[in-house]
């Protein structure tokens, strides 16, 4: 009986959703300039964000996973607290760090090379990616720690270098977690929404994602709202299904 | 409905004063409001109503209220979708309407307060902005979102002003304390808000006056309600608004007479 309420606590706001949505518009609604805007930037900075945390989140993951330090649950700790925190604290945060007016770097970042980091496309991209890199990190190191450690001391003693070793051996055991990983990092950027508007600010067509599109066009075009929040949900959809071995892999 | 409060009142009380002064033990000649209130206001009248509330608690200490402050625009999708509120204070005339023709308003909405735009700048003023016209070429500035009153107001300013700002240097926020918060903590340069929320927000912004030709009148109206859950507090926490003292208190954080 309480299964069912939550089941039904998952099933019923999706069903909302879905029957307010005007299919036979769908396409005018998804094709209006604003809604394209949104579309094309939350791609391009999900993306970037995406690219972003496999470049830095692999080598945090490895130095988690394989490290031997003081201080590694500590640093984990940092690494997850994204994940637990309120998107909008995480963009108040980001203000007081890399603002222009009041963060801690932004001055000098600003003074330095002239870069501003509010309301830019560059921004979104560093919003997103404070949220969305743990999944990455988390995911990765999970896998890093399920490999076999022999096999890459058997490439070493077979004449491998750390790079040969990396690359042939353990980059292919590590492929599927890198892939979840992205997978969760990417769907969780694409989805930012308290950070972003905290942090990059809402212009249209500069930082004004997916998202946040939604939220302002429920009160004006409801319809368009709904259309965007479909585009986002199906694209859950994707995600869900393409790691369903991840999660629903019960070997049978 | 009141039977239902009035344990959440009792519990307030405190266990001990519980027996002495259980409302309905004691035998009270007049009867005073008393029961919960829940006022889902616009944000711009954050200040005034939180000061407001606690003197109306203090005059009526069986009654507690409860403040729901968003974008007018919001507050009416939340009440529409049937989240629960007894009082309604909008920012403005159309959004009050809106309930109004859904029946969720039956009476008819009083006016309690005016307010004004105000140009919101960083504290002296870095980019000398003087005037409506100033706003087109110093970055990015932030407005409140287009459906929101306090959007459209500053739209109508800068129709007034005959100014107009690419959309690509606005930054939409959700209300217009967001806004100008966008000024005060943020990187937006200047924001168009109330001249309320610039004089609450103290030494953190500077205030660039707007003159009366390009400037709006913004009339707040207060109405209680159709479903309210206590008609007969959510009617005296109107009165206490339209009242001398209330009026007093709107006008201390910058509110003009209706």
């Amino acid at each position: 009986m309480l299964a069912a309420i939550a089941a039904l606590l998952f099933a019923l706001p999706l069903l909302g959703l879905l029957q307010r949505a005007g299919w036979s518009s769908l396409w005018e609604d998804l094709s209006t300039p604003a809604a394209r805007d949104a579309l094309r930037l939350s791609l391009e900075c999900s993306l970037w964000s995406t690219a972003l945390s496999v470049v830095l989140g692999v080598p945090l993951a490895w130095v988690l996973a394989r490290g031997e330090f003081p201080g590694r649950a500590l640093l984990r700790a940092l690494v997850l607290l994204p994940m637990v925190l309120p998107p909008v604290v995480g963009g108040v945060a980001l203000l007081y760090a890399f603002g222009r007016s009041n963060g801690l770097v932004g001055p000098w970042l600003y003074d330095t090379f002239g870069l501003q980091l509010t309301f830019s496309k560059t921004g979104v991209v560093l919003a997103e990616t404070f949220v969305a890199m743990p999944f990455l990190v988390l995911t990765v190191e999970g896998g890093l720690r399920a490999i076999d450690g022999r096999y890459e001391d058997a490439a070493s003693t077979l004449g491998a270098g750390r790079w040969t070793t990396f690359r042939r051996v353990t980059l292919r055991f590590l492929a599927p977690s890198l892939a979840a990983g992205a997978a969760l990092a990417w769907a969780r950027a694409l989805g930012e929404f308290g950070a972003t508007i905290t942090f990059a600010g809402n212009i249209a067509g500069r930082t004004q994602t997916t998202p946040l599109a939604v939220y302002l066009l429920l009160e004006t075009q409801p319809t368009a709202a709904v259309a965007l929040s479909l585009v986002l949900l199906a694209v859950s959809v994707v995600v869900l299904v393409a790691l369903r071995d991840r999660w629903f892999g019960i070997r049978r | 409905m009141t039977r239902n409060v009035r344990p959440i009142v009792a519990a307030l009380l405190g266990a001990g004063m519980l027996a002495a002064t259980w409302p309905g033990a004691t035998a009270v000649a007049a009867p005073t409001p008393r029961g919960s209130v829940t006022v889902s206001a616009a944000a711009s009248l954050t200040e005034a109503f939180t000061r407001l509330g606690e003197a109306f608690e203090r005059k009526n200490p069986d009654a507690t209220v409860t403040f729901n402050f968003g974008s007018s625009s919001a507050l009416v999708g939340q009440i529409q979708g049937g989240a629960p509120a007894d009082v309604f204070a909008s920012a403005d005339l159309a959004t009050m309407d809106k309930l109004v023709s859904g029946g969720q308003v039956v009476t008819t909405p009083t006016p309690f307060a005016r307010n004004q735009m105000q140009i919101a700048v960083k504290p002296g003023n870095p980019k000398h902005v003087k005037s409506v016209s100033d706003l087109t070429d110093i970055g990015t500035i932030a407005l409140c979102g287009a459906a929101v009153p306090c959007g459209i107001y500053a739209t109508s300013v800068l129709e007034r002003a005959d100014v107009t700002v690419p959309e690509s240097s606005i930054t939409r926020s959700v209300d217009a304390k967001a806004t100008l918060g966008a000024v005060s903590q943020g990187d937006a340069n200047a924001a168009i808000v109330y001249i309320t929320d610039v004089k609450a927000a103290g030494t953190t912004v500077t205030a660039v006056t707007i003159p009366d030709d390009q400037n709006v009148n913004a009339v707040y109206p207060i109405a209680p309600i159709a479903t309210a859950s206590n008609p007969k507090l959510a009617k005296s926490f109107v009165a206490y608004v339209l009242s001398p003292a209330g009026q007093r208190t709107l006008a201390k954080y910058g509110f003009l007479a209706p």
